[in-house]
């Protein structure tokens, strides 16, 4: 058959089909060199890269990052509260820590104990939805301004006390501690009528209140360094707040954050399914949940954020599609690229840096006085004594003048070179045929 | 295996059920799932083996003329087959617009035409074909690279030959002329024709005067069958770049323009590249057929980073010219020529031959010479100056042997070695 020749100005569209392919002398893909077939036959480089993949993932599953922030429950240097969190849990008591507010998501208020850490870094609007949850709250190291929403006439004091003080009080669970120090700080005033302050210092401050809040109970740990691992084995520090954190099957654990804006949330659940404190009209207080939204004070919609982790992975995804090649680069041996003018370059250079302005200039010279007596007609052979004379003629110059300025004594400075080459020119263009 | 932009697409289209979902495991499981469709889209995809590719490139085309080679692909397996293939070549090949797109039922062929326009002499390979072929879904497929050898010859650009039209004429004035020039001495008698004002009356044929009314006077034509031999110089100093091209480059574009001008001229002409062996040569054809097989041979000539040897370069000449011949020496007149034996070489050459040494000059090293706006550009001149000197003294020293010497910038060389050709021609020296 014979091949028919296509315009070369037509392409990729002058593509055309032929109905009757010849049957030999085609180069043909090896199909046995494809990737599954390459990894069937070395089974163990796969075996390898299986375990491999395995190994990456294991470790990135197991690692959690190290916790250095105070009162965290994953924290277990000095100034964490992993120790109590552990000794919580082996009690049965759920303790989960959230790392928003948001995150929150307590479904059973009756039942869960929400304790907050560090309340400095909440903002307003923070705390009043705090005081919207309808369960129990243990406030550890309270602010002020919490402190104002639950009994306005208590204040924060700083405490410098370091002696363990009795509990002083009516509160079983204080009285089970029996003495604890007022460390850091502590609260000082009154609690109100609801109000119970226990474990006072000389000074008047007190490390522990509690106030029964409607039907629910607010704590404060105002002595917040006895919940943290360094000083929980203290004094009767393990009892006061084990017994406080302890009283629901489960914990919610917030840490103040300074950079978390959303707010509390948590389902209404049925009343009554609490054990007794969850029960009637706070209840029906949280019975709208604030949502997602709400609990998140964001510009964008909800759900943005799922979105754009899924569009990232898509990002891969158009990495792989373009990264894939249509088929390897191919290579252009290429010549070594030299310039002829190198060797001239690099001599002067030599010529600069050994600063050899004699040796320059009378190239330069023997060069102007070859081109002068070619224009001339002075023989080569004729040579100084031929060309002086002649060339005096033509400029209309002073023999010995031309003679100094074409064989006269070679510069010894840059200074000398450039004068002696700028009077070479003006000799060389005053010269013209006479 | 590679996936297509709907892959991509697919992935992406997941984001709005990620908004009401608002679950991080279910973009996981959204993007794995679609790159698990893809695989077995891949899968299902037809094996690449099914095709047969067959290259045809022209056996050659001229540097800067546009060409186009063929792949002929046919479908050889039982499936109907959709994709794209690649036609790779080298990037001086200058291939754009390879990549096709094939549709093919089975048993048929299609024929990707790419155009081409090389950029670089010499045999531009192809490289491997990619075969891509896609999915039922059109998600993902397979990919296959082919070795299907082929080889384009890019021969020299001849850029010289517009300077041919004028040397040929000129050429044909000499035809004319040569017997107010010649004076007779070693020209071959052309005829007689009617005197004008202006011969040489000591042309005038008196006896072929007497025998009709008016004066006669004889004419005179250069000899032809006389033989010219180019010798291109290919060791280092041809690889230097000049005005970004190497200086081979233009001894290759004189060598051209003088063959086809000395074929015309009737006169047989032999080209040898040489440095330390014989890399190309073209002899012992004539006329028309001489240029192809010329250009043929110069175009995968390229500089070698060695030293000439220029005693094997005259006896290179010597056996191949048995009577007087013009030997045109294409190389670089430079101070190292001198220790290189090149001297001793043309001497020998010279003795029994009329020699020409063509040089290519360096319009960089001209402009450095002219500098004079601070110190460094002073020294680069001096230098300049220097490098002058040297290479006039090797030309006087060339001019003392009796050889001829014609230094040129690039694109004025093969003009001036044509002259010279036409001079020697019209002297009769040849």
């Amino acid at each position: 058959m014979s091949a028919s020749h296509v315009d070369s100005t037509t392409h990729l569209d002058s593509a055309r089909t032929r109905p009757t392919p010849a049957s030999a002398g085609y180069s043909r893909a090896d199909d046995s060199a494809g990737l599954v077939t390459r990894a069937r036959k070395r089974p163990v480089v796969l075996i390898a890269a299986a375990l491999f993949v395995a190994l990456i993932v294991t470790l990135i599953w197991t690692s959690r990052p190290e916790d250095y922030t105070p009162l965290s429950t994953d924290n277990a240097t000095p100034s964490g509260t992993r120790a109590l969190a552990q000794v919580l849990r082996a009690q049965g008591v759920d303790v989960r820590q959230i790392a928003t507010m948001a995150d929150a998501r307590i479904e059973s208020p009756g039942t869960t104990t929400l304790a907050i850490a560090g309340t400095e870094p909440l903002a307003e609007y923070q705390i009043d939805a705090l005081f919207e949850y309808p369960g129990d709250i243990v406030v550890i190291d309270p602010s002020q301004s919490v402190v104002d929403r639950i009994a306005p006439a208590l204040s924060v004091e700083p405490s410098l006390d370091a002696a363990p003080t009795a509990a002083d009080c009516e509160d079983p669970d204080a009285v089970a501690a029996e003495r604890v120090r007022v460390a850091d700080e502590g609260l000082a005033g009154d609690a109100g009528e609801d109000g119970v302050l226990c474990f006072p210092n000389d000074y008047g401050s007190h490390a522990y209140a509690v106030v029964d809040d409607g039907d629910r109970r607010v704590t404060l740990i105002a002595s917040w360094p006895l919940v943290t691992n360094e000083h929980l084995a203290e004094d009767g520090n393990a009892a006061l707040a084990l017994r406080a954190l302890g009283r629901h099957e489960s914990v919610a654990w917030y840490v103040g954050d300074l950079f978390d804006p959303s707010t509390l949330t948590w389902s209404a659940g049925d009343d009554g399914d609490g054990d007794g404190d969850g029960d009637g009209g706070a209840g029906a207080d949280g019975a709208v949940p604030p949502s997602e939204i709400e609990a998140n004070p964001d510009f964008l919609p909800p759900g943005t954020g799922s979105a754009i982790y899924l569009l990232a992975l898509t990002a891969l995804v158009a990495a792989w599609w373009r990264a894939r090649r249509f088929g390897p680069l191919v290579r252009e041996p290429l010549p070594v690229v030299v310039r002829a003018s190198e060797a001239t370059r690099g001599r002067a250079r030599l010529y600069r840096r050994s600063r050899a302005s004699g040796r320059a200039t009378a190239a330069l010279r023997a060069t102007a006085a070859a081109r002068m007596a070619r224009r001339l007609g002075v023989p080569r052979a004729a040579g100084r004594t031929g060309l002086v004379p002649a060339v005096a003629r033509a400029a209309g110059r002073d023999a010995t003048d031309v003679e100094r300025i074409l064989y006269g004594a070679p510069p010894t400075d840059d200074l000398t070179m450039m004068s002696i080459i700028h009077e070479l020119d003006t000799l060389e263009s005053e010269v013209h045929r006479p | 295996m590679y996936i297509t932009g709907w892959t991509v697409a697919l992935s992406a289209l997941g984001a709005v059920p990620a908004m009401w979902v608002q679950e991080r495991t279910f973009a996981w499981v959204w993007v794995l799932g679609v790159i698990a469709l893809a695989c077995l889209d891949a899968a299902l995809a037809p094996k690449p083996g099914s095709l047969g590719l067959r290259r045809s490139a022209p056996r050659a085309v001229r540097l800067t003329e546009s060409t186009a080679v063929e792949l002929e692909v046919v479908n050889l397996g039982a499936r109907r087959v959709s994709g794209a293939v690649r036609d790779a070549w080298q990037p001086s090949a200058g291939a754009t617009g390879n990549r096709h797109r094939i549709r093919l039922a089975p048993g048929e062929a299609t024929v990707c035409v790419t155009p081409m326009r090389p950029t670089r002499r010499g045999d531009r390979k192809a490289d491997v074909v990619t075969v891509r072929l896609a999915g039922p879904l059109r998600l993902a497929g397979r990919q296959r690279s082919i070795d299907a050898p082929a080889t384009l010859r890019v021969l020299p650009e001849f850029a010289s030959r517009k300077h041919l039209p004028s040397r040929l004429a000129r050429l044909r004035e000499i035809d004319g002329q040569t017997a107010v020039q010649l004076k007779g001495a070693g020209s071959e008698f052309d005829s007689l024709r009617e005197y004008v004002i202006g011969d040489d009356v000591r042309a005038i044929d008196w006896r072929a005067s007497a025998r009709r009314a008016e004066v006669l006077v004889k004419t005179y034509r250069p000899e032809r069958d006389r033989r010219v031999m180019i010798v291109l110089d290919t060791a280092r100093l041809s690889a230097a770049r000049v005005a970004d091209a190497p200086r081979l480059d233009a001894s290759i574009e004189a060598a051209l323009l003088l063959s086809a001008l000395a074929s015309k001229a009737g006169d047989r002409v032999q080209v040898s590249a040489f440095d330390r062996v014989e890399r190309a040569r073209a002899m012992g054809v004539s006329g028309p057929a001489m240029m192809p097989v010329l250009a043929d041979a110069l175009s995968t000539v390229e500089p070698a980073l060695v030293e000439p040897d220029w005693p094997a370069v005259a006896r290179l000449v010597q056996s191949r010219l048995s009577q007087r011949a013009l030997v045109v020496l294409m190389t670089t007149l430079d101070a190292s020529a001198v220790d290189g034996g090149m001297l001793d070489a043309v001497a020998a050459i010279a003795h029994t031959h009329a020699v020409v040494i063509a040089s290519v000059d360096d319009p960089e090293v001209r402009a450095l010479e002219r500098g004079r706006d601070d110190m460094h550009e002073l020294y680069a001149a001096g230098a300049a100056a220097r490098g002058a000197l040297e290479q006039d003294a090797v030309a006087a020293r060339v001019r003392e042997l009796g050889a001829d010497v014609l230094t040129a910038l690039p694109d004025d060389l093969a003009p001036a070695v044509a002259d010279r050709y036409l001079d020697l021609k019209a002297s009769g020296k040849l």
